[in-house]
């Protein structure tokens, strides 16, 4: 077991890691790349940056949005919350970082980690319970779309009960090496699916707006590419 | 609906059901639309971070009319991303290579297509709520292209651009004749009902605006176009319209934007010839917006783009509209149309006309970026045979807030609103409200004996022509 478990936090953990960096560097560049492609050769390049920089602010920081849909918004926002703080900031995390490259920063209290944990667990299970509950996103949704926050709330679930060998009925090395292992599985997951929206949600407003910025004689050159000339209407 | 129109449920032109193989065809229209425009990034990312949360349901009045999956605007788009991941991503294509079978774009799909992205009006309201940004209506405008490449296309409004694009130059299909008599005739009104002397002046070259309004007006609001000749006169605007053309609709916008990019440009040609400086664009909501689209089918010399309500407002402003002391006393509100608010481009101006010349101004609930379509957005107001639809489904919404108003006067500065908003009254039994454009009421205000003694002051070559006319008669 421990030959695995440290499998799991060695070659796997660097391998998920570095998948993920690259994949959403990629996401990065290549978003970045088309943006300036698509503007380049706009025929209006005027594009109302306040308008987009305000939409953006918006949905980043989206408390102003709650009360389109409540309870939702606020699971959506407690989740996301819980998500980002926990693995970046538990002390027993940032110790791996010392102790593998020298470099830590401050860490959040145990105690409140453990709290942020359960409720990344119960917001998990209550987004897909939301999502079966009410008939417009029922009828929206794909397999994947119940799955996935569950599998995001696996390394919490099982982190937790790591941590807490008198509420853990399995032995610890198990519950150790299924919480690397599902850690990384979301680490990969990052850059390949919708995931992705972790880096691609700053982008996304301007990005929507640039779909309109068409190139000049775009209609022209469609027409051209398709042997349309001089056909009537 | 009285009757059925065949395969969909608008009329579509007898060719349409010729078409063969549309789904190579469309497929061969989306590559090229994906190389040569700009939808691939924004479609790429939409693709990639849909999230399916449904937020975007409670925002769409048509969801909220029918409860239907189809209608929700993340479902709807949907159908063109699938198409665009199975055969435009490489994730897509490999899948299919790697385990076959899975999603094939067929004939039955693009009808569903067709019938869908006419469900929806493009009012982009959806898009405030979307938490990842996906513009649906960028979708539907884009899905509707692809769709008119294999000839799926409301005939409502293929007859129209082909009216425009090929027949007389108007889509309601108004000779140059035609238009100068109703011009006159206007004219002769202002004299009988206002003791005025108002010029509709015709190819005037070196206007500094040339005015577009939606044409139908000639025929449907002559009001309108008096309140807008008014406006300029009483100002001092200089101004003319184009005989070569004077119709700023743009059906282009709801369909293709190989048909848009001709209106387009034939509407800044016009104002070439004339040696004008900007566009001027009557009431009407989707010309304004793809009169904007001016730069991108023309650079950045394109000419400036006014609408009739910034002008009128800003001449307000600087106290140049003369009004009378009696305000308008019955109840008016204000219906935001979505091409000119949405993005938050025009919601003050209005307002503050109104406020300035009615004593009970009051606004609809939710209104301004956050408005609800009028119901006949997207051109399918001109789709008569889908009326029913129009007006109980989707101008559902937009009655009550109209009924909760209890306004007698509603304005709503947009050709294509006043017609769909003029049935959804009729359908909802609001025979109470009026249906009106903002220069209609404006028209009821104008003080025209102060302009007249104005005119007289300053003795300038119209008002002493008058004069002296005057003092022969007498």
């Amino acid at each position: 077991m421990d030959a695995m478990l440290e499998w799991a936090r060695g070659p796997v953990f660097v391998f998920s890691l570095t998948f993920m960096l690259l994949g959403l560097l990629r996401h990065v560049l290549v978003t970045f790349y088309e943006m300036r492609r698509t503007l380049g050769r706009a025929g209006d390049k005027v594009l109302p940056y306040r308008q987009i920089l305000k939409a953006t602010a918006q949905w980043l920081f989206p408390a102003g949005k709650i009360r389109h849909e409540p309870l939702f918004s606020v699971t959506s926002m407690i989740f996301h919350v819980a998500l980002l703080v926990v693995p970046l900031f538990l002390g027993g995390h940032i110790l791996l970082w010392q102790r593998g490259l020298g470099i830590s920063w401050p860490a959040i209290p145990n105690a409140l980690a453990d709290v942020l944990t359960v409720v990344a667990v119960v917001a998990a299970v209550a987004l897909v319970v939301q999502r079966a509950a009410a008939r417009a996103s029922r009828d929206l949704s794909r397999a994947s779309d119940y799955l996935m926050p569950l599998i995001v709330a696996l390394p919490f679930a099982t982190g937790f009960l790591a941590m807490h060998p008198a509420l853990n009925p399995f032995p610890h090395q198990a519950m150790l090496f299924l919480h690397v292992m599902s850690g990384n599985l979301v680490l990969v997951l990052l850059p390949i699916t919708r995931l992705s929206h972790a880096v691609l949600l700053p982008s996304l407003q301007l990005v929507a707006e640039l779909g309109w910025r068409w190139p000049l004689d775009a209609g022209s050159k469609v027409e051209k590419a398709l042997g349309k000339q001089g056909e009537p209407i | 609906m009285t009757s059925a129109p065949g395969k969909y449920s608008f009329y579509v032109e007898k060719d349409a059901y010729e078409v063969t193989d549309r789904p190579r065809k469309l497929l061969e229209a989306f590559a090229a639309v994906l190389e040569h425009s700009s939808y691939g990034l924004a479609l790429d990312v939409f693709a990639r971070v849909t999230a399916k949360c449904s937020r975007c349901a409670a925002s769409c009045q048509l969801y909220e009319a029918t409860g239907a999956a189809r209608d929700i605007p993340c479902n709807r788009s949907e159908l063109l991303l699938k198409v665009y991941r199975r055969y435009f991503t490489q994730a897509g294509v490999f899948k299919a290579r790697l385990l076959g079978g899975g999603f094939t774009l067929t004939e039955e799909y693009i009808d569903r297509m067709g019938e869908n992205f006419y469900r929806c009006t493009a009012c982009r309201r959806c898009k405030l709520t979307c938490p990842m940004g996906i513009d649906h209506g960028l979708i539907t405008h884009l899905a509707r292209w692809l769709l008119a490449e294999v000839k799926l296309i409301p005939k409502a409004l293929v007859v129209s651009v082909r009216e425009q694009l090929q027949g007389v130059g108007n889509t309601s299909a108004i000779p140059p004749a035609a238009l100068i008599d109703t011009c006159e005739f206007l004219e002769e009104e202002f004299r009988d009902n206002y003791n005025a002397d108002v010029k509709f002046p015709i190819d005037k070259e070196g206007a500094e605006h040339v005015f577009f309004p939606a044409v139908s007006d000639y025929l449907l609001e002559p009001d309108t176009l008096m309140g807008n000749a008014a406006v300029m006169a009483v100002s001092g605007g200089s101004w003319t319209i184009g005989t070569k053309n004077y119709d700023g609709i743009n059906y282009g916008l709801f369909y293709s934007d190989r048909m848009m990019e001709r209106i387009v440009k034939n509407e800044v040609a016009e104002v070439r010839r004339l040696k004008g400086k900007k566009i001027l664009i009557g009431e009407c909501g989707h010309a304004t917006r793809s009169a904007w689209f001016g730069r991108t089918f023309c650079g950045p010399d394109a000419p400036e783009v006014v609408h009739c309500l910034q002008y009128a407002h800003r001449q307000l402003k600087q106290g140049k509209i003369p009004l009378k002391d009696e305000k308008i006393e019955e109840r008016v509100t204000y219906h935001d149309p979505c091409n000119i608010a949405r993005t938050g481009k025009i919601t003050e101006e209005p307002r503050e006309i109104l406020k300035t010349i009615c004593r009970d101004f009051v606004e609809m609930h939710p209104n301004r970026t956050e408005n609800y379509c009028c119901g006949g957005g997207g051109g399918t107001v001109s789709i008569d045979e889908i009326r029913e639809f129009r007006t109980k489904d989707m101008g559902r919404r937009k009655a009550e807030q109209i009924r909760a108003t209890g306004a007698k006067y509603l304005v709503a500065p947009c050709a294509n609103c006043k017609k769909q908003l003029k049935e959804v009254c009729e359908d909802h039994g609001l025979k109470e409200v009026t249906v009106i454009g903002l220069h209609d009421l404006l028209l009821k205000v104008i003080d025209f004996d102060a302009y007249r003694r104005q005119n007289q002051n300053e003795a300038g070559p119209v008002a002493a022509t008058t004069q002296a006319a005057k003092a022969e008669e007498e």
